[in-house]
């Protein structure tokens, strides 16, 4: 019989073993030709950004999609051949040559990979005008739905060529396995994967110190400028906190946990119950084989959470800072009183409802004597210290009255915040603070303000995050009574006066934030909160969505991985059931087993992945972001949400898995 | 002796099959009786024992053990029925492999929910008693075919079953090791009064059962007893059954 025929019946009469490889292969050829569809979709590539920066950005997650492609497709087909030993074995007995086997293993490929393409075609052409009108809604793009063709040939040729490499490459790694084995290995492969585990204290300790030293040290970020990230210097710690987790998950996998399950089996009470007898030593013999597997499985899904916790973090981090950098719908400078009617005449014509409010607020620069002054005071006075480096302000204090600053928090609706405020005394002022700074508590610190050649001490009441100027036009704003505002407005005149405008008219008005940009000639100065929420959007929501897709490819590769992995062990040890069964176990109860051996396996890398994630974000949050909200608790609103999302997708595995294994287990 | 098991008018019927696997088999076994059930392939006797254990279910006809129908049997009433009263031998021994013998012996007990002293007792106990004591900690893999089918016919007999179903429990094994394991069920039958019921298509293996129930084309044809003969005696009388059954094929 030719190889090709014989490929052919062998796929015909193992229909239910390969369909699971073929929608397995067809899942990511179906991603892939997506991805290349998308990548390849001029129209939309130019409507998302005229600077090539997507086009770029597809082409680096491409190399990563083709790296994931291969290893997965790998993983597959090893997975598969590793099931199918004892077939081959029978081949080589019946004096079938290597590379015979080689040739039919590679025709069978070759014809899977073919089922694959048609079907990724087909769904990924599906799948591709789904993510165009995805984005389209979610980027409110004005596109023709027309201008997209369901299917790109170039996209349909670099699909065909990459399938292509990834044969020749399946067909090397298949030849590799084949040299390498013997035939005694072929017919007896899976008696040796019964090696018989040994238990070793030390490299179990050892695992589970380096985890819990690695988290440690992550954990010493929060000692702020007296941990070792600051004193030492951050790279060499990110290095070894990293290689800490990543030797402690090694050794933890490998070593801790079958030693952890070995030790437990000696608590007799807890041993001997009809589960634990089975599942505590199930869980043993599979990790001797799995143990490479799940350790790449919890680093994947560790890399994939992080990613996606830091992602969603990246993206809410600006916009909810917005209510800092912008406290105002609308806020600019005025250069001249004749501004003030302008801007009236502008916002007249595009904000047609009545419930605009304009508030002028006069700040007066003041210098203080102090010997120790807060950060603020000084903050971007040199180059280096300033976002804004090319404009240097003067260093000192910026005051506003009392009543400017409640006036302006009840325009901007920040009604708890006004709940709070307690009326300040002639010698008090409210410091608003750029940044939190937990080990330097300001409040009592008493600053002598300069005013007319004369030094007035004002003792700081409070500090305050609740700015209510942008930082643009304000930095070291400091809130005093109006008594004194009065007594340093009749000496100097107003360093800057700036206009908050507010209302829900002016909300989310776009037309009227370029209006007043044409006006005041795109002056830096004018700041809006809506405006920059939009500006963000724009500006970040490509690259989070490409990198969102790489990450929900990354989960489903997990889900698909532990599916195929565990539903592969539990019909392997299929027998093991029927004996259990025949035993008097009831159903409900092998139900139970499956459930448990699954779990353990599926919590294995989720739970490390989320503690790595865990930390991983707290060390980006708390060293590579800028703090301008302090401990708000809204901000582990996305970090939440990607752990939500995360468990949501491995739920959803894990019970496809569970009822799998007991369709395959309990049927009769 | 008081009647165990008692099968009324047993018939099997397979879909699509052209005859019935089981036709009308009715027979009793009394409390420790060791039965061993002969044939040729294809005779019936496994069916009967899948039958008879609960495993599958008959077409028509009843069976009742100590005192039960199993036919009016829910899944988990039967699966409770085969915990609490039957015991089961494998040719393949069908040890669970990731269990260590001591694990494998003890499973029956846990599921009685004995307490871990009484299990450790009852296992170390009874592997001592039947020579694999030292063998407790090993694994499956690590032990030869007849220590292992033997730690498989005590994980059976370790929770004193009602009745023992073995399904050619030698056929996988060398003479020596097969002689040990039926000195192991004899021992079990004659020391703890378990009552067994062997399917077996060797003479020899048969010989040590009490009674012989020989079986063609899903009935019972013939009934040897042993009665006072000895085992020699017995085996020799077995093996004229046997060739004359092939004549007869």
């Amino acid at each position: 019989m030719k190889n090709l025929s014989m490929a052919l019946k062998n796929l015909k009469n193992n229909v239910s073993f390969y369909a699971l490889y073929l929608l397995s292969v067809s899942f990511v050829i179906t991603v892939f030709f997506a991805f290349t569809s998308f990548s390849m979709n001029k129209v939309m590539l130019a409507k998302m950004s005229d600077d090539g920066r997507v086009e770029s950005m597809c082409k680096t997650i491409s190399v990563f999609l083709m790296a994931f492609v291969i290893f997965y497709m790998s993983y597959s087909n090893r997975f598969f051949l590793r099931r199918r030993t004892k077939e081959l074995g029978i081949y080589a007995l019946l004096g079938y040559r290597k590379s015979t086997i080689l040739s039919l293993l590679t025709a069978e490929n070759l014809l899977t990979c073919f089922g694959a393409f048609i079907a990724g075609i087909l769904l990924g052409g599906l799948f591709h005008k789904g993510i165009v009108f995805g984005i389209t809604v979610l980027l409110d793009l004005a596109v023709d739905p027309s201008e997209i063709p369901f299917f790109n040939l170039h996209a349909i040729l670099k699909t065909a060529r990459f399938i292509f490499v990834v044969v020749i490459v399946l067909a090397l790694s298949n030849g590799r396995f084949l040299v390498r084995a013997s035939l005694m290995d072929l017919v007896r492969f899976e008696k040796s994967a019964e090696k018989t585990m040994k238990f070793h204290c030390f490299p179990a300790v050892i695992g589970f110190l380096s985890v819990i030293a690695g988290y440690c040290l992550a954990l010493d970020i929060v000692r702020g400028q007296k941990s070792l990230w600051f004193t030492v210097s951050f790279y060499p710690m990110a290095m070894l906190t990293a290689a800490l987790i990543l030797f402690g998950t090694v050794l933890f996998i490998a070593s801790f946990l079958p030693f952890a399950v070995q030790t437990g089996k000696k608590n007799k009470r807890k041993f001997y119950t009809q589960t634990r007898i089975i599942t505590s030593p199930g869980f043993l013999y599979r990790i001797r084989s799995n143990a490479r597997t799940l350790i790449m499985l919890t680093l994947l899904s560790a890399a994939t959470l992080t990613v996606s916790s830091v992602m969603a973090l990246s993206l809410f981090y600006p916009i909810a800072a917005v209510s800092r950098m912008a406290p105002s719908e609308i806020e600019c400078r005025i250069g001249q009183e004749s501004d003030i009617a302008a801007i009236r005449q502008i916002i007249s014509e595009y904000a047609l409802g009545d419930d605009v409010i304009l508030r002028q607020t006069d700040i007066y620069k003041v210098a203080s004597t102090a010997s120790q002054l807060p950060m603020e005071y000084g903050i971007g006075t040199s180059k280096g210290d300033s976002d804004n480096e090319k404009i240097l302000r003067e260093a000192g204090f910026e005051c506003i009255s009392y009543t400017d600053y409640k006036a302006l928090l009840e325009a901007q609706g920040r009604q708890k915040i006004l709940k709070r405020l307690t009326p300040l005394k002639d010698n008090e002022c409210i410091l608003v603070k750029y940044q939190p700074d937990a080990d330097n508590d300001e409040t009592g610190n008493v600053y002598p303000l300069l005013i007319n050649k004369e030094e007035i001490p004002v003792t700081t009441s409070a500090v305050t995050l609740d700015n209510p100027i942008s930082f643009a036009n304000s930095v070291g704003t400091l809130i005093i009574s109006d008594n004194l505002y009065r007594t340093i407005a009749e000496n100097t005149v107003p360093a800057v006066k700036i206009l908050s405008i507010n209302g829900k008219s002016v909300a989310d008005n776009e037309a009227l934030f370029q209006a007043l940009s044409e006006y005041l000639n795109a002056s830096p100065y004018l700041q809006g909160s809506s405006h920059r929420i939009h500006e963000i959007f724009s500006l970040s929501s490509s690259t989070f969505l490409l990198i969102g897709f790489l990450v929900v490819l990354f989960f489903i590769a997990t889900g698909s991985i532990l599916y195929f992995n565990n539903v592969s062990s539990i019909a392997d040890s299929k027998s093991d059931y029927d004996i259990l069964r025949k035993m008097g176990y009831p159903d409900k109860a092998i139900r139970k087993i499956i459930k448990r051996q699954a779990a353990a396996f599926f919590s294995i890398p989720f739970l490390f992945g989320l503690t790595d994630c865990i930390f991983a974000t707290l060390v980006y949050k708390t060293a590579l972001m800028q703090n301008l909200l302090g401990n708000n608790p809204a901000l582990y609103l996305p970090t939440t949400a990607a752990i939500m999302l995360t468990l949501v997708i491995y739920l959803v595995y894990y019970c496809m898995t569970v009822h799998t294994c007991c369709k395959a287990v309990l049927a009769k | 002796m008081s009647t165990l098991l008692e099968a009324k008018e047993v018939t099997k019927t397979y879909a699509k099959a052209q005859r019935p696997s089981l036709n009308k088999v009715s027979f009793s076994v009394s409390e420790s009786e060791f039965i061993a059930i002969m044939g040729a392939s294809g005779s019936g006797k496994t069916t009967l024992l899948n039958v008879l254990s609960t495993i599958d279910t008959p077409t028509s006809g009843s069976i009742t053990i100590d005192g039960v129908n199993i036919k009016t049997l829910t899944d988990t009433g039967a699966a409770d029925f085969r915990r609490d009263k039957l015991g089961f031998i494998f040719q393949e021994y069908l040890l669970l492999d990731s269990l260590t013998i001591f694990e494998n012996i003890a499973v029956p007990l846990t599921l009685q929910k004995l307490s871990p002293k009484k299990i450790e007792s009852m296992v170390q106990t009874l592997a001592d008693s039947f020579g694999i004591g030292q063998q407790l900690k090993k694994y499956p893999n690590e032990l030869s075919g007849g220590q292992r089918q033997r730690a498989s016919a005590l994980r059976a007999i370790v929770k004193r079953p009602s009745i023992l179903f073995a399904d050619e429990p030698t056929g996988a094994l060398d003479s020596s090791s097969a002689t040990d394991l039926l000195n192991t069920l004899k021992a079990s039958n004659e020391e703890l009064h378990t009552t067994i019921l062997m399917v077996t298509h060797d003479a020899y293996a048969a010989s040590f059962a009490d009674r012989i129930l020989i079986f063609k084309d899903g009935r019972i044809i013939r009934e040897l007893l042993k009665q006072n003969d000895d085992r020699r005696t017995f085996y020799e009388s077995i093996a004229r059954e046997v060739a004359r059954l092939d004549t007869e094929r």
